[in-house]
């Protein structure tokens, strides 16, 4: 948290506009998982053999510079020199997350050295059943549950990552939280779904509306065993308690085919270095604010977490924000009886008005 | 954003219940016709979305079967580009829109066939007929 602090004061201080604070660096597409409806790694196979060698990420590392770096994917540890990757950004002092669906983790485990600077963040969707169905595999859970467990008992620092679709049972969604702070991981990440544009499926994403009352029904009432590994004004953000503006180049992606335009989940364009990035992209046709349909249901934390770090460290009154927010539990008795509801109050009112066909 | 794209207002935005889906047509062994220079401009922007590859014939006559993941619009087509890999070379490519006579959907589309409700229904089908330790594994890459 120091570092992360110490980083935005500097930028404020220097007075630079667009910064990175996580650097989503994606060595590769391949996975082994083959979820229905994922809209990340729907690519031909020869796409999917490609990768980024060590030198290529540290490369987009020391360009961008961000203070942390999340390897997603596909499935990091399917890359033959993940472990070379990950020494070299920890030799850099980078905050390194390897979000993995854990189903290497516990054969791979001893060729990693705990540290500070790494977590592994484990994909895990919700309780067994749950879980089992959204990643296509009965046994998905109990397999990813055996990695953290060892990776725990090794000295690592291990979070948990879950991805929230429509249809997603509050009452469950607790249960798990409960289930993970016993496995004696570091703390919970979550987030709501995004409409990839190359996701088969489009119908099983939730708008604000019902993302918000979602996360007001989880993450209201919280018990104090419960924590989080994520910016409590970003989580107030989910439950409806803020308004942000999303800050793509916060959270800037680089793979194969280059940085890619505008963020992690939009797929506008590739630019060959982050400079062209920051330089060339219309940032202002992106976000809830400019209108754009294909941010119109996003609040995903890598486009709007980093706008809650900046709001957190960037004033008093969002520090102290922050402070409350780390210690509160949100007592509320609404979202008690949401939790209560046969259907958890997620009925579908008819829709405000029709789409505004606007000319830019 | 295209030029007249449907836009939201922020209050349309904070009362969505389900998000805008993108629109996926088949497009898996479409060829279109390409009459002018806006016909290509968008057959290379339907290719450039597309989840497979596809196959460009130049006026040269070489033919480039590719995944194109970029696309630099410009003014004019020879100040336009796409980028592309190929799956016999290493390296990025790129070519000019201005050099293209054709384009065909020839590959398959990734994402085709592969949604929630189909895994549901095998589930439950495969679930029903006693089947243990039931997956869905990833398509081999050689």
């Amino acid at each position: 948290m120091w570092t992360v602090a110490t980083y935005v004061l500097k930028k404020r201080l220097t007075g630079q506009k667009r910064y990175p604070l996580v650097l989503m660096l994606e060595p590769l597409f391949r996975c082994n998982l083959a979820c229905a409806g994922c809209g990340k790694v729907q690519y031909p196979a020869h796409i999917l053999k490609k990768q980024l060698t060590p030198e290529q990420c540290f490369a987009a590392v020391e360009e961008c510079g961000a203070p942390m770096v999340s390897l997603p994917g596909g499935e990091p540890l399917l890359h033959p020199q993940i472990v070379e990757i990950v020494a070299g950004l920890v030799a850099r002092k980078k905050y390194v997350y390897l979000c993995t669906n854990a189903l290497l983790l516990k054969k791979r485990l001893p060729e990693f050295t705990p540290s500070k600077y790494l977590t592994f963040s484990v994909h895990l969707d919700g309780q067994r059943e749950h879980h089992d169905m959204s990643v296509c595999r009965e046994g998905g859970y109990d397999i990813a549950v055996e990695g953290i467990q060892e990776a725990v008992k090794a000295g690592f620092r291990v979070t948990t990552n879950a991805t929230f679709f429509d249809g997603a049972d509050p009452q469950s969604v607790r249960g798990f939280f409960d289930e993970v702070m016993g496995m004696g991981v570091e703390g919970i990440v979550l987030s709501p779904g995004y409409s990839y544009e190359k996701a088969p499926d489009q119908n099983k994403f939730m708008g604000r509306a019902r993302s918000r009352r979602l996360f007001r029904a989880i993450l209201s009432n919280r018990k104090r065993s419960w924590k989080f590994n994520m910016s409590p004004l970003f989580l107030e953000f989910l439950m409806g308690d803020r308004h942000y503006e999303c800050t793509p180049w916060g959270s800037p992606a680089y793979n194969i085919f280059g940085w890619q335009r505008p963020c992690y989940l939009l797929q506008d364009g590739y630019t060959s270095t982050y400079q062209e990035l920051i330089d060339t992209t219309r940032w202002e046709e992106y976000g809830a604010a400019s209108g754009n349909p294909k941010c119109a249901n996003c609040m995903v934390s890598c486009g709007y977490e980093p706008t809650a770090v900046m709001d957190g460290f960037g004033s008093l009154k969002g520090l102290l924000g922050m402070v409350r927010g780390t210690f509160r539990l949100y007592p509320d008795e609404q979202a008690k009886r949401m939790l209560d509801e046969p259907d958890h109050g997620m009925a579908i009112p008819a829709p405000a008005r029709a789409l505004e066909e606007t000319k830019v | 954003m295209t030029a007249s794209a449907a836009k939201y207002t922020l209050e349309q935005i904070e009362s969505l219940e389900l998000a805008p889906a993108a629109d996926h047509r088949n497009l898996e062994g479409w060829v279109p016709a390409i009459a002018n220079d806006a016909d290509l401009r968008n057959a290379l922007e339907k290719a450039f979305d597309y989840r497979g590859d596809v196959t460009l014939t130049l006026k040269s006559g070489e033919r480039i079967e590719a995944f194109i993941f970029n696309r630099l619009t410009g003014e004019t087509l020879a100040a336009s580009r796409v980028e592309y890999f190929t799956p016999s070379a290493p390296e990025k490519r790129s070519v000019s829109y201005a050099e293209i006579a054709r384009v065909e959907f020839t590959g398959k589309d990734r994402a085709a066939g592969k949604q929630w409700e189909d895994w549901v229904r095998k589930y439950n089908e495969r679930k029903a007929a006693g089947e243990k330790g039931i997956a869905l594994t990833p398509e081999a890459l050689d």
